[in-house]
């Protein structure tokens, strides 16, 4: 065949073969939300010490004399020895369904199980074991933005679950996409709730400070972002709209006492001396905890809408303010509050950040969590140049809560568990970094 | 890919300069510049969630120039570089292509002639927005075209061919977005007029 008929053969043949159409295909993988109904009976055999595992998806932090408990949100918590901080040394893992919280007395560990309340004996933390529960003890609560609620009626939690689909549309070929839909969007929205919301409905807290914050003795040290506490022979916890007491006098058999509540969006406790420090969406409340069974409240401080964790040092409280997440609002602001007279607190000055999350106070320093923005360190010496005399700024990891303890430093995030050595916080030296294994993406394709 | 395709034009086009003192001195040189339009359709899913999805059709018709410069390899083939411009929607593609001009019929002042070009699209010039980033691709554009003018003088040509482009849309991504991208295959009939000397 002549090379120009053979050209001419070979014009035609894309013609026949794609015609003048053009194809277009959108590819997505996008987190999706679906219900998941669970047995209580099921999730309360499901207790259970296991090997130690990889964190996948940390939660909160919280220590006890030489140990280190992660939470792995709604699975379970993470036992590490942390006796050398250069060398953390993971111990064991105890599979706890609808885990969010935790706090521990002496040797007995208070995990939120959806609806109840587990006390687990840690006094061999390789052998750790369930010593008692309150069944029954919460109703609702949320998990990384997506709520449960128990129905005891029929033992019955309804609760809902992320996963991943993969979906291919075809398109115009200029980038518009299909509206998903609202049910997508909520993917996005309980992603970003996660910092805040990830506990069930109990929190747990106890301080993140490292100085005389009066708690239970015998009690452990949570983060600024816990949603249970303890104080003297009471496990406080907060849920969304309310705070609840239990005696612990009994170490395995926590008994509940009573509830106040406190109104929608409640996300932290910070107990301080003989006070409590919660954080809510839209303020701060103090309540008098002299007599622990009688917690009193003194006063309230307001903000604008948004998530705001709090730490107290002396007659000052420092409380983030925080966007993009459930709790709504748009600002992200540290603020400094005179709390001098408790039954009226005063703003001091207020001070604009990047996305603050959880916060920690060894003062004079103040570590504060920025997300994605990493961790940031500030002399609060002046209360009213905190903004002039930051001292370091770590990037480079995404930080959602710490705890300080004397000179070292405990910071969890997405990418796992960093520590430093801040006895000069100038210079920052870090430890050690537990990271994170990313969980296998399953993705599920539409049809 | 696009770096390979990139460097074999790029060689190509040294090489012939290079063998110019050779097998390619005294090749007469040749440039055919064209303009013209890129037409076709597109069928798309309006409503994927529907029962049954929802489908819509549009048609589309983009402004493309291009030049091929080159040598005359023989009497009737001339072998060269395409440079080339399309603004398709949502996309500013620079095509770089080996090209072939070939006389089919070279007796008359009304001639018919082959074309071919192969290359890789480049977007070097696209602004991207809102956090997306447009790749090229693969572009494939071959034809036939009438070339009006006395043998061995300039003259005008009218050209159909069909061209396919690739590209890829990368749009960004977050938690709740793993992976999101466009996978695009532009296929049009190429209507091109342009002068050829």
């Amino acid at each position: 065949m002549k090379p120009g008929r053979l050209l001419l053969i070979l014009s035609a043949l894309p013609f026949l073969a794609g015609g003048c159409t053009d194809r277009c295909e959108k590819t997505q993988i996008v987190r999706q939300i679906r219900p998941v109904t669970l047995s209580a009976a099921e999730v309360r055999s499901k207790v259970k010490i296991q090997a130690p595992a990889d964190l996948e998806q940390p939660g909160k932090i919280y220590i006890k004399d030489q140990y280190l408990f992660i939470n792995e949100i709604k699975k379970g918590i993470h036992i590490i020895d942390n006796s050398n901080p250069s060398n953390p040394r993971h111990v064991s893992f105890i599979s706890i369904p609808g885990n969010g919280d935790m706090a521990v007395k002496d040797h007995i560990l208070y995990a939120d199980s959806y609806m109840d309340l587990v006390a687990i004996d840690i006094s061999n933390p390789e052998q750790a074991h369930e010593a008692g529960r309150k069944q029954n003890a919460f109703t609702s609560g949320v998990f990384d933005g997506l709520g449960w609620s128990y129905d005891a009626g029929t033992g019955t939690i309804s609760d809902q679950e992320m996963y991943f689909l993969e979906e291919t549309f075809e398109t115009n070929c200029e980038g518009v996409v299909p509206n998903p839909g609202y049910w997508w969007w909520g993917g996005i929205y309980a992603f970003y709730g996660t910092a805040y919301l990830s506990s069930s409905i109990t929190g747990s807290s106890s301080s993140s400070y490292s100085g005389s914050t009066a708690q239970s003795a015998g009690a452990g040290t949570g983060g600024s972002m816990a949603r249970f506490t303890l104080y003297d022979d009471y496990l406080y916890t907060v849920d969304q709209r309310k705070l609840q007491l239990f005696d612990v006098s009994s170490l395995t058999s926590p008994a509940f006492v009573k509830d106040i509540d406190l109104g929608w969006g409640v996300e932290t406790i910070f107990p301080y001396r003989d006070k409590l420090f919660i954080g809510t969406s839209t303020g701060m409340h103090i309540f008098d905890n002299s007599t622990p069974s009688e917690p009193k409240h003194l006063s309230e401080f307001r903000h604008i809408r948004a998530c705001d964790p709090v730490v107290v040092h002396e007659d000052v409280a420092y409380v983030t303010l925080r966007s993009g997440n459930v709790c709504g609002g748009s600002v992200n602001r540290l603020e400094v509050v005179d709390i001098s007279n408790l039954a009226n607190p005063q703003l001091v000055k207020a001070y604009e950040m990047q996305n603050p999350a959880g916060l920690s106070i060894n003062y004079p320093t103040l570590f504060v969590c920025e997300g994605e923005y990493g961790l940031k360190g500030f002399d609060v010496s002046d209360k009213f140049a905190v903004d002039k005399n930051m001292l370091f700024h770590e990037k480079g990891m995404e930080a959602y809560d710490i705890i300080s303890m004397d000179d070292n430093v405990m910071m969890i995030g997405k990418d796992g568990l960093y520590q430093y050595n801040a006895s000069d916080p100038k210079n920052l030296r870090k430890l050690s970094h537990i990271p994170v294994r990313a969980p296998a993406v399953i993705t599920e394709k539409k049809e | 890919m696009r770096t390979l395709i990139l460097g074999l034009v790029l060689c190509c086009f040294s090489g012939a300069q290079l063998s110019a003192q050779g097998f390619l001195e005294g090749r007469p040189f040749t440039n055919h510049t064209e303009v013209g339009g890129l037409f076709g359709n597109v069928e798309y899913v309006t409503n994927p969630y529907g029962t049954p999805k929802t489908y819509g059709r549009q048609n589309k018709t983009n402004l493309t120039i291009q030049t091929f410069n080159g040598l005359m390899l023989t009497s009737r083939l001339a072998g060269g570089v395409t440079l080339g411009v399309d603004w398709f929607n949502d996309a500013l593609i620079n095509p770089i292509a080996l090209g072939a001009r070939y006389d089919l019929i070279s007796r008359y002042n009304a001639r018919l002639f082959g074309t071919l070009d192969a290359g890789y699209g480049f977007t070097w010039f696209y602004k991207n927005l809102n956090g997306n980033k447009l790749n090229g691709g693969l572009m494939l554009n071959p034809g036939i075209g009438w070339r009006l003018g006395k043998p061995g003088n300039a003259g005008f040509t009218i050209a159909i061919t069909y061209k396919r482009q690739e590209a890829i849309m990368k749009m960004p991504v977050d938690r709740a977005i793993l992976r999101q991208e466009e996978a695009r295959q532009y296929n049009r009939l190429a209507v091109r007029v342009g002068i050829v000397f």
